[in-house]
């Protein structure tokens, strides 16, 4: 069996591990202790496995391993360590916009890189810009309502 | 057992050596947005993964002279992005917009769009109506063929083995600056049409001029409706002639009964989508 090695940088720290050809972004990642990526449907479509890499959001159990290599990833971890992430953690606990948990991790990365680039966005805006990660709790109000609060506080 | 191995060439002449050699062995991945799923549900077992994701040569939009060149790597995202493609196909960015998901449009390329020949095939529809011709090469040969030819089946091109596409692209033109997309999904994002369209028309003293009319999900591949396409020539844009045509795009489609709706369904909903689009390009 091919044995390779990835080299990359999750959450500002770089990583080196082994890898399968065929092992999925999701499954490297997790198998490397970021359980914090959730593993859904495996088929892209419910979005629970979104991460950021350089600057765009990508669902990882639809990437090979192999193809981040020397690239910089951010999983729902490392929103602590910026500003806007903390903000969108707060916003969506205060909201009540998390019930279950299980979509959150992916949500709030979509949300956050979404802000980044868009910091002034109205509610129909937001629902499209999420429309790539499924929730089967709340019936999505609260999340738009979350993350447009963050973007009402971008408007101070 | 079940074998994989994986390579990531720098250049697109080294992809071409690659697929010379390897042949069947080999899978060209760049999103991998289909080939993934693939390898779980094993219809994809044993290959050479060939990772062109990072070939930069294979990316780009350019306006040169008079068309419109587009790189197969060039992502869902980036025809979004572009004001070329707004301007000189709006149809296809209509296309780009409706696209899966935000997030699967950062990754999914046009050139896997194509290659992966689905009969609902988003970006192959638009493309179909603007008439774009393909840049295929191989080690052995270079040749141009029109997108209209290159779908033969479901999931089936006439790709040789040893071929890739290199470049797609469309004349810049009055008829293609006048386009428009539909797509008709069970949701409003993550969706396979249930049937989709592509017009493009040039209107002249209140004839038709030139018309292209594509469509998927309502054949074995996207088809070009040449036979109305004819029918609609020269005629005087008017209400008798648009209730002709609808009539005849119920028998010019060939679509099947799925998951997603029936036969009846496509059948008569091709020719309300027909209607809908030919009068936004026409009111």
């Amino acid at each position: 069996m091919e044995e390779h090695r990835v080299e990359l940088t999750v959450n500002g720290e770089r990583i080196s591990s082994a890898t399968k050809p065929e092992e999925s972004l999701l499954k490297f990642l997790r198998r490397n202790d970021f359980t914090e990526v959730k593993c859904g449907c495996e088929k892209g479509e419910c979005g629970t496995c979104t991460v950021i890499i350089n600057k765009k959001t990508v669902k990882s159990c639809i990437m090979l391993a192999l193809q981040t290599n020397g690239k910089e990833i951010w999983t729902a971890k490392g929103l602590e360590k910026q500003e806007l992430g903390r903000r969108l953690q707060e916003s969506f606990v205060n909201t009540g916009a998390i019930q279950c948990g299980f979509c959150t991790p992916g949500m709030i990365i979509t949300a956050k890189n979404y802000l980044d680039q868009n910091p002034l966005p109205d509610k129909e805006e937001i629902k499209k810009a999420i429309s790539g990660n499924l929730c089967r709790c709340t019936g999505y109000k609260k999340i738009v309502d979350a993350i447009y609060a963050v973007a009402v506080e971008n408007q101070k | 057992m079940n074998q994989f191995k994986y390579i990531s060439p720098k250049t697109k002449d080294e992809v071409l050596e690659i697929l010379k050699e390897e042949n069947i062995r080999a899978c060209l991945v760049a999103g991998c947005t289909n080939v993934l799923p693939n390898i779980r549900d094993k219809k994809i077992v044993s290959k050479v993964l060939v990772n062109i994701s990072d070939i930069e040569e294979l990316k780009g939009i350019s306006k040169e002279q008079d068309k419109i060149c587009i790189g197969p790597l060039t992502t869902i995202a980036e025809l979004i992005n572009s004001e070329v493609i707004l301007k000189e196909g709006k149809g296809l960015h209509q296309a780009a917009e409706q696209f899966a998901d935000p997030i699967v449009r950062n990754s999914a390329t046009v050139g896997g769009n194509l290659v992966d020949a689905s009969p609902a095939a988003d970006m192959a529809v638009p493309l179909l109506a603007l008439d774009a011709i393909l840049k295929i090469e191989s080690v052995e040969r270079k040749r141009d063929v029109r997108l209209k030819d290159f779908f033969i089946g479901p999931e089936k091109t006439i790709l040789q083995e040893d071929e890739m596409i290199t470049g797609i692209e469309f004349e810049s033109s009055n008829i293609n600056k006048n386009g428009y997309f539909i797509k008709l999904g069970l949701r409003k994002a993550m969706a396979i049409a249930v049937a989709s369209i592509a017009v493009n028309l040039e209107v002249r003293e209140n004839k038709i001029a030139r018309i292209r009319i594509a469509m998927g999900s309502v054949a074995p591949t996207p088809i070009r409706l040449t036979v109305i396409e004819e029918f609609l020539k020269n005629n005087e844009v008017n209400d008798g002639l648009i209730e002709e045509a609808i009539n005849k795009v119920h028998e010019e489609v060939d679509p099947i009964s799925d998951i997603r709706a029936s036969e009846e369904y496509r059948r008569y909903v091709s020719g309300i989508l027909f209607k809908r689009a030919f009068e936004k390009l026409t009111l």
